[in-house]
């Protein structure tokens, strides 16, 4: 109990290792991550647009899913070395699934309906996708990314092992920081973790088409 | 610099009359993973086995109990669910060395965090499938005089089942891949022979405990879906 | 009205329901007697209280104010769940459990009552003859996914009837069947009331179908007030008032040709007497077509309609039964008047 209040003079004590670790915990997470929505969304909206390659995104989603990102990271050391090209490729792995069978999910289960009807109206199937499909998929494909985003973030704690710095090495460096500064990084990890994820949950409400949201709050209600 | 970074140069285990393989460090070396499988596999192996598979029933017991809570007193949902997300959004590694202070360096700890990160996908899986059932179903039953127990044990239970399994199979399959962070805090599982092989980045251990752990959970993922199967054979049977 | 009644009849004394919240009573003072052995049709417009009145009868609603008895006794009296497992209960989609076999559907009330297996199992097998699906052995262990709707509302009127209730609730049962389907399983149902005898009170939105199965409809309407309680060919010929005009529609004089059958008016001897006095021979019967005896007055107008003839051959089984003019199809003497001869 002790050491959880040590942690907060840690914290005073510290606060430029905290910050500067910090900076380099959300590098190493931020480009994978980008990297992962940049192929994950497009890649996952076109198939779900065209409603194939199912078996592929459950697929991918389940390997990603089972496979541990300690192991990922372990493996990686061996074929790239050590540093933060490691983690960023070990991170994108990770990050890649859940954005990839989101974006497929969200385009792929839109009411068949409303996309026959849009292509009866005389619509492209370009403007079908930027019209109908992709503001009705929004907020799913944002789900996705807030799922990779949480999950890069917790990874990257692991990534200190490949030598990549960020948070992780303090939380896992009791013979330089003591036990308080091992809880002091962890609260640190968790708070950005949470900050992350609320960020996202915003974003999220956001993003919905305000007659969906009209549907979702007449339903709620 | 942690105390787990590689500190130079591969070093590689003297483990007697070392293969080619072995002393180039190949990516897989199975010549090495089979005369080591007792002793640097197998243990961690039941270890592994073993803490998931308390994990997730307790997990299982507290998720299932709250989710027929939530579907009872609808506005428990919201705040249990909150409480779930949170334990779920915390990182691994970070809700571990949290709960040393007050569990220190033991399985218990272990246990602990690996339960909290089921609870979110088991519950949602109870609530979800018990408001799927549908409501003619529920309203008949209702009509024809079963009571409430009856209505939960005959019908409601038994339509949540496929959701349920599906949660389960979520949750087992990710506590597999995060008991191998459990490493970190007790020497245990198969995370334990990847962090002692980071030091002299030694390949087929990492990659044969790393195989081992996706083998694991695609095996219960597998045995899951046969329970499924066996459990709810209504949901084959199509005309 | 039935030989074989074994039902019990139902009384709505100055039933009233008003949803919390809500400004109007959904169901306003119903006073409604069902008698032993009778099909009650309630029809109306959504917001007429249809649904809540069936619901009342078994407490899936509880009742604002006023009574409900089955017999002489007040549905209060027991338990709701006892209550229920006295009442057969059919709904629309049938409401059959999708985790459940055929068997294990229709055994539902019966095991929660505690029967012995073989009593459950000669009952089942017996319903299903009922509902006529047989054999039985091929029906009894699949799943509902595995049947077709029609089937499936034969299942869930047998699993209605399993523990051999006094009162049947049946609300829409048939609403979500194809027209085709629908006429089938109205048939069969209708054959089954004649054979069981149990008092049935029946919600439809469908003014034809309740046409065609009621002893005597009740029209409700909007702020859940009974419009008319009377049988089919009085609420066809008299309206109570313009609501209950409206809703039979433009087509109510059409409609009440739809209760008698061409067979029963040629039976009757009441035929062509018209016609024949015209000249004082009868009329030509060149061109006329064959109609079956089965078919009803508006069916037969439809077939004379389209041969563009005065009138029609009536046939049974095969041979000549006499003929019907067409002054004889749209101006029967006693339309209506004989229900169970309808149903013959």
């Amino acid at each position: 109990m002790d050491v959880v209040f040590g942690s907060f003079p840690f914290m005073i004590d510290h606060l430029g290792l905290l910050l500067s670790s910090t900076g380099d915990h959300l590098v190493i997470s931020l480009i994978p991550l980008l990297a992962a929505i940049v192929t994950g969304v497009p890649i996952g909206v076109w198939l779900g647009h065209a409603h194939r390659g199912e078996f592929l995104a459950v697929s991918v989603t389940n390997i990603g899913r089972a496979l541990p990102s300690l192991a990922l990271i372990a493996i990686l050391i061996g074929f790239v070395g050590i540093g933060t090209l490691n983690a960023v490729i070990a991170l994108f792995l990770l990050a890649f699934p859940p954005i990839l069978s989101y974006s497929f999910q969200a385009v792929d289960s839109i009411d068949r309906d409303l996309t026959r009807a849009a292509r009866g109206m005389g619509m492209s199937p370009l403007q079908v996708l930027l019209k109908v499909e992709l503001p009705l998929g929004l907020p799913m494909i944002i789900a996705g990314i807030r799922t990779s985003a949480v999950l890069t973030v917790s990874s990257a704690t692991i990534a200190t092992i490949a030598g990549s710095g960020g948070l992780g090495d303090v939380i896992l460096n009791q013979v330089a920081y003591g036990m308080e500064g091992v809880i002091a990084g962890a609260i640190w990890v968790a708070v950005l973790a949470i900050l992350i994820d609320q960020a996202f949950a915003l974003l999220l409400r956001i993003s919905a088409p305000a007659g969906v949201k009209r549907l979702q709050s007449a339903n709620a209600a | 610099m942690s105390d787990f970074a590689p500190a130079g140069d591969p070093v590689i285990p003297d483990y007697g009359q070392a293969s080619d393989c072995v002393i180039n460090n190949g990516a897989f070396c199975t010549d090495w993973f089979l005369s080591q499988w007792s002793t640097v596999f197998w243990p961690p192996l039941v270890s592994h086995i073993v803490m998931v598979a308390i994990a997730v029933s307790i997990g299982f017991v507290i998720a299932f109990g709250a989710g027929l809570l939530a579907y009872r007193k609808k506005w428990l949902a919201g705040p249990i669910g909150m409480a779930a997300t949170f334990l779920y959004t915390l990182p691994p590694l970070a809700l571990f060395q949290l709960l040393v202070p007050f569990t220190g360096l033991s399985l218990l700890t272990v246990e602990i965090a690996l339960v909290c990160f089921t609870l979110i996908i088991i519950f949602q899986a109870v609530l979800v499938g018990l408001s799927g059932v549908p409501d003619d179903v529920r309203r008949a039953a209702t009509g024809m005089g079963l009571d409430r127990n009856q209505l939960l044990f005959k019908v409601e239970l038994p339509l949540a089942l496929p959701s349920i399994i599906s949660g389960l199979r979520i949750a087992t399959v990710l506590t597999v891949s995060i008991a191998t962070i459990a490493a970190f805090v007790v020497d245990d599982g198969l995370g334990s022979p990847i962090i002692k092989a980071v030091s002299s980045p030694f390949n087929t251990q990492f990659v044969g405990a790393g195989a081992l752990a996706v083998l694991l959970a695609f095996a219960l993922d597998g045995l899951l879906v046969l329970l499924g199967r066996v459990l709810t054979p209504w949901t084959k049977a199509r005309s | 009205m039935t030989q074989h009644s074994t039902g019990t009849s139902i009384t709505f004394d100055r039933a009233t329901k008003t949803y919390p919240g809500a400004a109007v009573p959904a169901l306003d003072a119903l006073d409604l007697e069902v008698e032993a052995g009778e099909l009650v049709c309630l029809v109306g417009p959504s917001g007429g209280g249809k649904t809540t009145a069936l619901q009342l009868v078994n407490r899936l609603v509880d009742l604002t104010s006023g009574d409900i008895r089955i017999g002489d006794r007040s549905i209060t009296d027991q338990s709701a769940i006892a209550l229920r497992r006295t009442i057969g209960y059919a709904i629309q989609q049938s409401g059959l459990f999708p985790h459940y076999t055929v068997a294990d559907n229709i055994a539902t009330v019966p095991v929660v009552l505690g029967w012995d297996k073989a009593r459950i199992r000669t009952r089942t097998a017996e319903l299903l003859e009922l509902v006529g699906l047989s054999p039985v052995e091929t029906w009894l262990p699949r799943y509902p996914a595995q049947l077709s709707g029609g089937q499936q509302q034969r299942v869930g009127i047998a699993r209605a009837l399993a523990a051999d209730p006094p009162v049947m609730l049946m609300d829409e049962p048939f609403g979500a069947l194809d027209p085709i389907t629908r006429v089938a399983v109205q048939d069969e149902f209708l054959a089954i009331h004649r054979a069981v005898g149990k008092t049935t009170l029946f919600v439809t939105h469908d003014i034809d179908e309740a046409i065609k199965m009621a002893d005597r409809i009740a029209i409700l309407k909007p702020g859940g007030k009974l419009a008319q309680f009377d049988t089919p060919a009085n609420v066809l010929s008299d309206p109570a008032d313009d609501f209950v005009a409206e809703f039979l529609g433009a087509e109510r004089g059409l409609k009440r040709l739809a209760l008698t059958t061409v067979g029963e008016i040629v039976t009757a001897g009441t035929t062509g007497a018209k016609a024949a006095t015209t000249d004082g021979a009868r009329p030509s019967t060149t061109g006329w077509p064959d109609v079956e005896a089965t078919m009803t007055l508006r069916e037969a107008l439809s077939v004379v309609s389209a041969a563009r003839a005065d009138g029609a051959i009536v046939h049974s089984d095969g041979s000549r039964l006499g003929e019907v003019s067409l002054h004889d199809l749209i101006a029967p003497p006693a339309a209506g008047e004989d229900r169970e001869g309808v149903r013959a």
